[in-house]
This record gives structure tokens, C-alpha cells and sequence, in this order.
């Protein structure tokens, strides 16, 4: 089943020139992130699946060939982010 | 009694201990008349509570009315809406770290600015602040940047607006005592120290400022709103003021960087 991730709640995120810095409220742990990380951050302000957050960044960097990559990174990355208590898990009807 | 200025905040002082009191007016002494201005905050103080230091660990706990924060050498009582505190101590280091705590509470819930761990510098009329990790140098730099005038060695008094970021004579000092200066000065820059062989000073990007910077804030926060303002005031900082990584000798060679 395809897992669906969203931002969760307790976290204050800010931009400066392109870069991203997520900070979480409750564990007090900062989180940067290249302009990359930045989009898919903010496209998960709604629900997305590694398919969706693939897709987009395909359509935002077109110069993008390896598309396998770009999904192993994606996971590796909602892994990460998960870690941080930034994102969670959400069940789709 | 007491009355002060600290930034902008007029406090009000009351202690019964002889001890504590001197070291309150060696450090809180207010070189500018306070007269009966109404004050932002009054401090009671009282000594006999709890044990020497023992860690930094502070217990935080809130009902609807009140704030406290707990720590084995003192225990701060304090309005929600930060206008009268009860400050019970053991000693005068722990009346000190009590008194940081307070206030660096009291300014974020004023969303005025942040107490920055960090010595701060006045060269041609502007202030510049030093910071790092623990032993980086912030002190020495203090102490290699004299003749110039200081406006703190430990603490650094910021006042953030969208407009300015100002610095403050802060009277929360480690080793050198506050002279008489009562103004503020615009802050110029900021340095994360490294201790080197050679002097290299390089503009850190925005992001990389306000990562290198939230754990330099003095804070002890008890709502996520709070953790979220201390960001934002950060965040306004490092937007208007540069910040620097800057690996120094020991001496004051330093400064041909800066000014």
C-alpha cells in the first residue's frame, strides 16, 4: 500500500535565500534543507506520497535524467524527515 | 529597593538580603535617573531556598495564573502576564542565573529580542557581537578588543524589529563589570568564533546563521509559541544583520577585518 506523509503540527519552518530551516517546537531540534528539500517540505503542507514529491520535482527540475534516483532520494529523505518528528504518517481512506 | 532600566524595561527590585543586595546594586546599578516611572516588571527577591549549584537542568511548570521555573539553587515564581516575580535563591551565582532566566523569558514574552550567549563590542559607534561554542574565545575576544568599550562579556541584550536590531548594555556580565554607557547602538555584525593560527573572516549564508545561532539564545521555554517567537525573532535578526565566521588569533589583529 502506498504510504501518504503530511507535516505535522509542531513545527515552525522559515526560508532564507532558498534554503529552508524547519524547527520542531516540541523536541527543540532544527532541521535544514537545500531548495530541493524546501519544495517538497512545502508540498507536504498537503498530503503526498515519494510518487507525488517525485513527480514534482521532475516538473521543477527538468534537467532530472534518473528518475529511479530522484525516488531513492525522496524516500531516503521522508525517512529522515520522519526521524525529525517533522513529518508523520497519514491513512487514506 | 531597587529601580533599574534594563533595554527598555523599567524593574523594580525588592530584597531583604544584605549579601544579595550588593551584588544587585554592584551589577543592576542604573546610571540614568529612573524617578517614579511605573515599573515593567518587580522582582521580589528572597534567599534560603534550596541547595549550591548542581547542573543547568531547570524544571518548568505552568498553571492559568503563573510560571515556574526550577533549578536545585533557585526557583522563579512569575505572572503569566510577566509584571510581578518572586525570586527565591540560594546564593548570588544562583541569583544571577536566575535573574537571566527571568528576564530572557520576560523579553520573549514581550516579543522584544533575545539574551545572546555571546561578548558584544563597540568599534565606530556600532556593535558587534561575538559568539561560539563554549570556549571559543567570546572572552578573549572581549578582552583583546580593549580599548574599545563593551556591551556585554557573557550575555548579549538584542532588541529585534523589523526595522533595526539594537544592542543594550546588558548587566548580566561573567567577568567585566558594565561601565556607564545607558544607550543602545545599532548591531553591525556578528561573529561565530573559531580560535585559528591565521585570521579568515567569511559571510555565513542566512540559513547557516540562524542554525549557527538558536542554540546561543539564553532561553527556557514553556510553550511551543514561545520556541516559534525565539525563531522568528532570529530570523528577523539574521535577515537584517550579517554573520560572519571568524577564525582569530589571539591577539587583536582580528579587528582589521571588521572595522
Amino acid at each position: 500500500m502506498m504510504t501518504h506523509f503530511i507535516q505535522k503540527g509542531n513545527v515552525e519552518a522559515t526560508e532564507l535565500d532558498g534554503e529552508w530551516i524547519i524547527l520542531n517546537t516540541e523536541q527543540y531540534t532544527i532541521t535544514k534543507l537545500n531548495g530541493a528539500g524546501g519544495l517538497c517540505w512545502s508540498l507536504l503542507n498537503k498530503i503526498q506520497t515519494v510518487d507525488t514529491l517525485v513527480n514534482s520535482l521532475i516538473e521543477e527540475y527538468k534537467t532530472i535524467q534518473n528518475k529511479e534516483q530522484v525516488k531513492q532520494d525522496i524516500e531516503e529523505f521522508l525517512a529522515n524527515l520522519t526521524e525529525c518528528g517533522l513529518i508523520e504518517h497519514v491513512n487514506r481512506p | 529597593m531597587l529601580k533599574t532600566k534594563i533595554g527598555d524595561f523599567y524593574i523594580r527590585i525588592l530584597c531583604e538580603s544584605k549579601n544579595l543586595r550588593t551584588m544587585l546594586e554592584k551589577n543592576f546599578h542604573s546610571y540614568i535617573p529612573i524617578g517614579n516611572k511605573q515599573p515593567d516588571l518587580v522582582i521580589n527577591i528572597e534567599d534560603g531556598f534550596g541547595v549550591s549549584f548542581q547542573d543547568y537542568y531547570v524544571d518548568i511548570m505552568k498553571d492559568s495564573n503563573q510560571i515556574f521555573y526550577r533549578r536545585a539553587d533557585y526557583y522563579i515564581k512569575v505572572d503569566s502576564d510577566f509584571r510581578t516575580a518572586l525570586v527565591s535563591v540560594h546564593n548570588e551565582l544562583a541569583l544571577k542565573h536566575a535573574l537571566m532566566n527571568l528576564f530572557s523569558s520576560f523579553i520573549v514574552y514581550h516579543n522584544w529580542g533575545l539574551l545572546i550567549h555571546s561578548s558584544c563590542v563597540i568599534d565606530n559607534g556600532r556593535a558587534h557581537i561575538f559568539s561560539g561554542q563554549s570556549g571559543a574565545g567570546k572572552s578573549t575576544a572581549a578582552k583583546l578588543s580593549f580599548p574599545r568599550n563593551l556591551l556585554s562579556d557573557e550575555a548579549t541584550l538584542v532588541k529585534i524589529t523589523e526595522e533595526d536590531v539594537q544592542v543594550y548594555n546588558s548587566p548580566f556580565r561573567s567577568e567585566i563589570e558594565a561601565d556607564s554607557f545607558s544607550g543602545n547602538l545599532s548591531l553591525g555584525s556578528v561573529q561565530i568564533l573559531f580560535q585559528a593560527l591565521q585570521n579568515k573572516r567569511e559571510r555565513v549564508a542566512k540559513s547557516e546563521a540562524l542554525f549557527q545561532l538558536m542554540d546561543k539564545v539564553f532561553f527556557w521555554p514553556h510553550s511551543q509559541e514561545e520556541t516559534s517567537r525565539i525563531m522568528k525573532l532570529m530570523t528577523l535578526m539574521v535577515k537584517q544583520v550579517p554573520v560572519y565566521e571568524l577564525h582569530f588569533q589571539k591577539n587583536n589583529s582580528f579587528w582589521e577585518l571588521i572595522s
